[in-house]
């Protein structure tokens, strides 16, 4: 009963969406006609919440058909900039929330602020979110879901050590080294699997002793890593690092579900959807799913939890697009009630809006939860370079790796972050 | 025909024969070519050039319009010490692969020259294998033996006593990571420079060999007096090519290190891409291509003028 009400409702919401697109009236919903391109990102979205959203939306708009393309993270940056330099570019993109400052600024989306309330609980869309889509005060995506991570554990491993989930980061450590201690038969064995490059995770270490990336005073950025908080941040991570991972100190997460899953790792940081890449029959091991927990990450202080990053992506249409009704049409069909409802249950990952928070449920809640403290990265045009360039993951390989001290590995990142945040 | 396609006559020709004179058949033939050529190279090698001359972002980009600022970006990487690092890095790397590219085919040349048939096909197909699978598979499967947690070198070194390699990072220490980035950059170049060299020992007329050893020249003197002078215009043309490709390696750095090398890798190819896809300024990107192109003329000239020299000294010699 309650689906169809929600069914109605979208289709409702998307024949208003064409009454007032068509303006004059000239022609009906049905008839529009053409093909629209979607790109999403590799395992975004679960492939039965996209194949569902297309289903809803052919029965809107039969004459058109819709061509979903998911993409890899790993080279998207030179995709879409190739892709939108076309005169024929994707009609809708999925953009990670840290891009779409760099392509509104360029030119590159539709300015959607007029079509707000066309969108499914737009009042209600994660603040941080909504932030990533406002560029001078105009809206140009619509926001698609959230992740934010916590620290998942094997509760098997803190059983047999003795310990419970810390609630400060000296607890961490203190913990992770009885794990240490617990596991020292194994040489492959890490309480707190961390690859050097895993600067996501790095950020709330940062973050929780008063540092940041980057202020702006008077329009200007100027880079903070070198600050005394962002240090003292880095100094706690580093020995955490140096006495509880054996991770590759070059290397980056994408191996770390895999790893976990071989049963040598006690801790790892990541995302609430991790856990399905975890127990997966493939890429990991169904077994552990009842051994899994997650605890926040902790904070200096006793009792409370660190800052986290909040990642996510939001949906933008094109500027050249010559489908801009249609793509928005499909976008509010994804990001709508029904479809947003099986993002956070299917997919687990945070949906959209504040008014599904309680959603998560079990090992769920806790990346939920972390979401309510989370932080985001300077919301700058330029900030797509700086993660283009590696500058933070570079300065952690430096640190982690003892190849440079930490006041001059901080000083040289955040230099070259104060010039590329302010480059034209 | 020479004559025809050569410099014009000088002499002022009867005006009632010039139709006669003025053959347009060469230049008819060779206009698909040199359009061709042009379209292929010249075309993308101005572009360039008319790029780096430009700012050109992301918003020029979608725009299709990029702003002139004359000499600007040439004289911001000139500034930039970290392109002063790069350029001296790739010259550094590109001197090590092809010294051991062309010093490791000759001795591999050589040893075929030696063999019996069936080991020499042997040999002959195993480097044919190398040369025939695509760079990125081969690069994908260094990467996977040098893996850090999984890499069967570390299992081998330690299982054969070389030292404790469980968890041995070979990147860590970035000469260390671009020693075994030679490695299999130079692993890549010995199939095709031992084959040419091989075809070339080939010519090397026994005769010539074995006269030098009856007045008593032992292995090594017949080897330098001998068979090196002849085989010197394949030698040439090796190093020159060895050369540009080594000065331009890309695939090997970029998939080993998972498409996010750190600044201690970057040679100039990685670093022109660095700043044109990942910073997005195409036009700096622009520059630095242009400056790889020059420095590559420059370091290569050398091999072409010698070239040409062997070439007319065994013209004259024919002639």
């Amino acid at each position: 009963m309650k689906v169809r009400k929600v069914w109605v409702s979208t289709l409702a919401l998307a024949t208003a969406i064409a009454a007032a697109a068509c303006g004059g009236g000239a022609s009906t919903t049905n008839t529009e006609s053409g093909t629209l391109t979607v790109w999403l990102m590799d395992g975004s979205a679960p492939a039965s919440v996209v194949d569902g959203t297309n289903a809803d939306f052919k029965v809107k708009y039969p004459n058109v058909t819709v061509k979903v393309e998911l993409q890899k993270w790993g080279e998207i940056g030179t995709k879409l900039d190739t892709g939108f330099a076309g005169s024929n570019p994707p009609d809708v993109v999925e953009l990670g929330n840290t891009l779409v400052a760099k392509y509104a600024a360029a030119g590159a989306l539709e300015d959607i602020s007029g079509k707000k309330s066309t969108f499914d609980n737009s009042g209600t869309w994660l603040q941080s979110l909504t932030d990533s889509c406002t560029v001078s005060g105009k809206l140009y995506c619509v926001p698609y879901y959230a992740g934010s991570r916590a620290i998942i554990y094997r509760k098997d491993m803190f059983a047999s050590a003795g310990v419970q989930p810390p609630d400060s980061i000296d607890g961490l450590l203190t913990v992770g080294q009885k794990l240490m201690a617990a596991n020292s038969s194994d040489p492959n064995f890490s309480a707190l699997y961390f690859p050097g490059k895993y600067w996501y995770a790095a950020l709330p270490f940062i973050w929780d002793s008063g540092g940041d990336i980057a202020t702006q005073s008077g329009g200007k950025w100027q880079g903070s890593l070198s600050s005394s908080g962002s240090q003292q941040g880095l100094t706690t991570l580093s020995k955490l690092v140096s006495s509880l991972s054996k991770a590759d100190k070059t290397g980056d997460e994408a191996k770390q579900d895999a790893a976990f899953a071989q049963g040598h790792i006690a801790m790892i940081i990541a995302n609430g959807w991790e856990v399905g890449v975890i127990t997966d029959p493939k890429a990991g091991d169904p077994k552990l799913a009842d051994k899994l927990g997650a605890f926040p990450i902790p904070s200096s202080k006793a009792g409370q939890t660190a800052p986290v990053f909040l990642g996510g992506s939001d949906l933008g249409v094109a500027k050249k697009s010559t489908h801009q009704n249609l793509a928005n049409a499909w976008v509010a069909t994804l990001t709508g009630n029904k479809h947003m409802t099986e993002m956070a249950t299917v997919g687990g990952v945070i949906p959209n809006t504040t008014s599904m928070l309680n959603l998560g449920t079990g090992i769920n809640a806790v990346f939920y939860g972390a979401a309510k403290n989370s932080r985001f990265v300077p919301n700058s045009q330029n900030w797509a370079s700086v993660e283009n360039a590696n500058v933070i993951p570079d300065m952690l390989v430096k640190i982690f790796t003892k190849q440079m001290p930490i006041p001059d590995a901080t000083k040289s990142a955040s230099d070259k972050i104060t010039t590329l945040l302010n480059g034209s | 025909m020479g004559v025809a396609i050569a410099a014009p006559d000088l002499e002022p020709a009867p005006r009632r024969h010039w139709r006669h004179r003025v053959n347009f058949l060469p230049y008819a033939l060779i206009t698909p070519s040199v359009a061709v050529i042009a379209g292929i190279l010249a075309f993308p090698l101005g572009m360039l050039g008319w790029l780096s001359l430009q700012n050109y972002g992301l918003r020029e980009l979608i725009a299709h319009q990029g702003e002139w600022v004359g000499l600007d970006n040439y004289t911001t990487i000139l500034k930039d010490p970290l392109f002063h690092q790069v350029v001296i890095r790739s010259l550094l790397f590109t001197l090590t692969c092809v010294a051991l590219t062309i010093f490791l085919s000759t001795l591999i040349s050589l040893l075929l020259l030696k063999v019996r048939s069936a080991i020499r096909v042997l040999i002959a197909s195993a480097l044919v294998f190398v040369w025939a699978t695509p760079v990125v598979v081969t690069v994908d499967i260094w990467q996977w033996m040098f893996d850090y947690e999984f890499g069967v070198i570390n299992y081998l070194l330690t299982q054969l006593h070389f030292g404790n390699y469980i968890h041995h990072n070979w990147f860590d220490n970035p000469v260390q990571g671009l020693a075994v980035i030679a490695l299999i950059v130079v692993w890549g170049a010995i199939p095709f420079v031992t084959i040419t060299l091989f075809a070339g020992l080939l010519q090397v007329p026994g005769d010539i060999v074995d006269a030098a050893r009856v007045d008593g020249a032992n292995a090594w003197q017949s080897f330098w007096h001998v068979t090196v002078p002849i085989l010197k215009p394949i030698l040439l043309i090796v190093t020159c090519l060895s050369t540009i490709w080594d000065f331009g390696v890309f695939n090997q750095i970029y998939i080993m290190l998972n498409q996010r090398p750190s600044s201690d890798y970057f040679v100039i190819a990685i670093y022109s891409y660095r700043e044109s896809f990942g910073v997005t300024k195409y036009g700096l990107g622009a520059t630095i291509a242009v400056v790889m192109v020059l420095i590559l003329l420059a370091v290569t000239f050398f091999y072409v003028r010698e070239t040409l020299e062997v070439a007319d000294v065994q013209k004259e010699q024919m002639a």
